[in-house]
């Protein structure tokens, strides 16, 4: 599949930034002026404790939750990024690559939703997502019949349908086995190295912050408290 | 400690008080009397043996009463479906597109679901006349509240993750339902449809005793004249669609998980 997931009227060539970020929920700070950019090409790994931000970072930063601060990507800052959910929120009943097509709802109206109707143009993208996540033939299977790995690549897919140029995953490998964690950290990183895209993921372990990001933040108690360069070990993809 | 037992001590026996003054109340108003029963099932095991053979004469009026039976459930299942789909929408946390409409749609749908669909009957067959099309109108106003309900609950209970993941891609809330939340629940609305349909074809066998057509009317008729042939010639026959309908909803449902 030669189709280029990273067009030139994409953000691939943009990166994130988040700047001056809060956010208080029911009267509490749960962040305080976080601001972290990301460049195009570039993964970074978001960690600390449970409880220290993280997830709220990431919503924030895809327009779930309202907060004050700065959130563009490139210079626009209108556009979100795609955020890859911790448990992959897959539609279970749906086929592999109507999950991958709910990232290009936003450009079809509600009557060719309703009717699935979808331009080619997207059922070809949809399928090169897929492709490019390793699941190339799973596109008629239904969501229920995966594995956990093969669930969180088909949610990388739908993220990548987007066509956002930043991507934003929530310990996407939390509920995974080490192989298939492996597996999904790997193409986030090839994602970002190979295709351009910028990506901002959190994680709890360490040793996989330092094998596949380029850098690690730190957060606790809602500030980035911590930064480190990992770019010289995994420059090359 | 201590008095935190005696305190659910005191509830739990306050509830039973509660519930023995409710059950000596429903006594004393149906004031059930088992003697009264003994004594008069002989006259009804007499009746019942007169209902033998069954009697199936004129049976191309028996079918056209079946299939008026059939057509008020369906029909009026399908009416039912069309009138609760707007109402769902106003009466599911997920989907509600306008917070205060919230509760006011609710109290229709109980309103709707309070009154039976033999009331509804018996009050349009003044407005359209006798027959079956009274009939339907009673099965999808009473029907429409019970599925308007169901689904309603389902969609409440539904898995929204991917919902929410469908919103962060930039889909509208209206699309997000349509390929996302409708597909994802239709095991437990299809088969609360499905249900309905069931209970509507048992429903409007009843139906007839308002003049509103079906095998009910048969029913009544023949009950009106001691007709125990006839009587048990229509029960069989209200048996027969039931548990045709019911395996027939049966097999769509498995189909459809």
């Amino acid at each position: 599949m030669s189709t280029a997931l990273v067009s030139e009227d994409s953000l691939g060539a943009s990166g994130l930034r988040l700047s001056g970020i809060s956010v208080a929920l029911g009267g509490q700070a749960v962040l305080s002026d976080v601001s972290v950019s990301v460049a195009a090409g570039e993964i970074v790994a978001l960690q600390g404790p449970s409880g220290a931000g993280k997830t709220t970072l990431l919503r924030v930063a895809a327009g779930l939750i309202p907060a004050a601060g700065i959130i563009a990507v490139g210079d626009d800052i209108k556009a979100r990024p795609a955020l890859i959910f911790q448990h992959h929120a897959l539609a279970a009943r749906l086929a592999v690559l109507d999950n991958v097509l709910i990232g290009s709802l936003s450009r079809i109206g509600l009557l060719r939703t309703t009717l699935r109707l979808w331009p080619d143009a997207e059922i070809t993208y949809a399928e090169a997502c897929l492709a490019k996540v390793g699941l190339a033939s799973f596109g008629p299977r239904r969501a229920d019949t995966l594995s956990g790995g093969q669930r969180q690549r088909v949610a990388i897919a739908r993220a990548l349908a987007q066509r956002a140029g930043v991507l934003l995953a929530d310990e996407p490998v939390a509920s995974l086995d080490p192989e298939s964690a492996t597996l999904v950290m790997s193409l986030l990183r090839d994602l970002a190295h190979n295709e351009g895209l910028a990506v901002l993921v959190s994680l709890h372990q360490p040793d996989l912050a330092r094998l596949y990001a380029d850098r690690s933040l730190r957060i606790s108690d809602g500030r980035i408290v911590d930064h480190d360069v990992f770019g010289l070990l995994n420059s090359t993809a | 400690m201590r008095k935190g037992m005696r305190a659910t001590r005191l509830k739990a026996g306050g509830v039973l008080i509660v519930l023995a003054l409710v059950y000596a109340f429903c006594l004393w108003v149906v004031s059930p009397d088992l003697g009264r029963l003994w004594s008069g099932l002989p006259r009804l095991m007499r009746w019942l043996a007169t209902g033998f053979p069954p009697d199936f004469s004129g049976p191309y009026d028996l079918a056209l009463r079946a299939s008026e039976t059939f057509a008020i459930a369906t029909l009026g299942t399908t009416a039912a479906a069309i009138l609760a789909l707007p109402m769902v929408l106003f009466a599911a946390r997920p989907v509600m597109p306008v917070a205060w409409l919230y509760h006011p749609v609710r109290a229709v749908l109980d309103t709707l679901r309070g009154i039976d669909a033999l009331v509804f009957a018996l009050v349009f067959v003044a407005a359209v006349g006798l027959g079956p099309f009274a009939g339907m109108i009673g099965v999808a106003l009473h029907s429409a509240g019970t599925i308007a309900k169901l689904w309603s609950e389902a969609l409440e209970t539904a898995d929204l993750a991917p919902v929410e993941a469908a919103l962060s891609a930039g889909s509208s809330r209206a699309q997000a339902f349509v390929f996302v939340l409708a597909p994802g629940t239709l095991p437990q609305t299809a088969s609360a449809l499905l249900y309905m349909w069931e209970f509507n074809i048992r429903a409007s066998t009843v139906l007839g005793v308002v003049g509103a057509g079906g095998l009910g009317q048969d029913l009544k008729n023949a009950i009106d004249l001691l007709d125990f042939g006839r009587v048990l010639a229509d029960l069989i026959i209200i048996v027969a669609m039931v548990v045709a309908v019911d395996r027939m909803s049966a097999r769509l449902r498995r189909r459809l998980l």
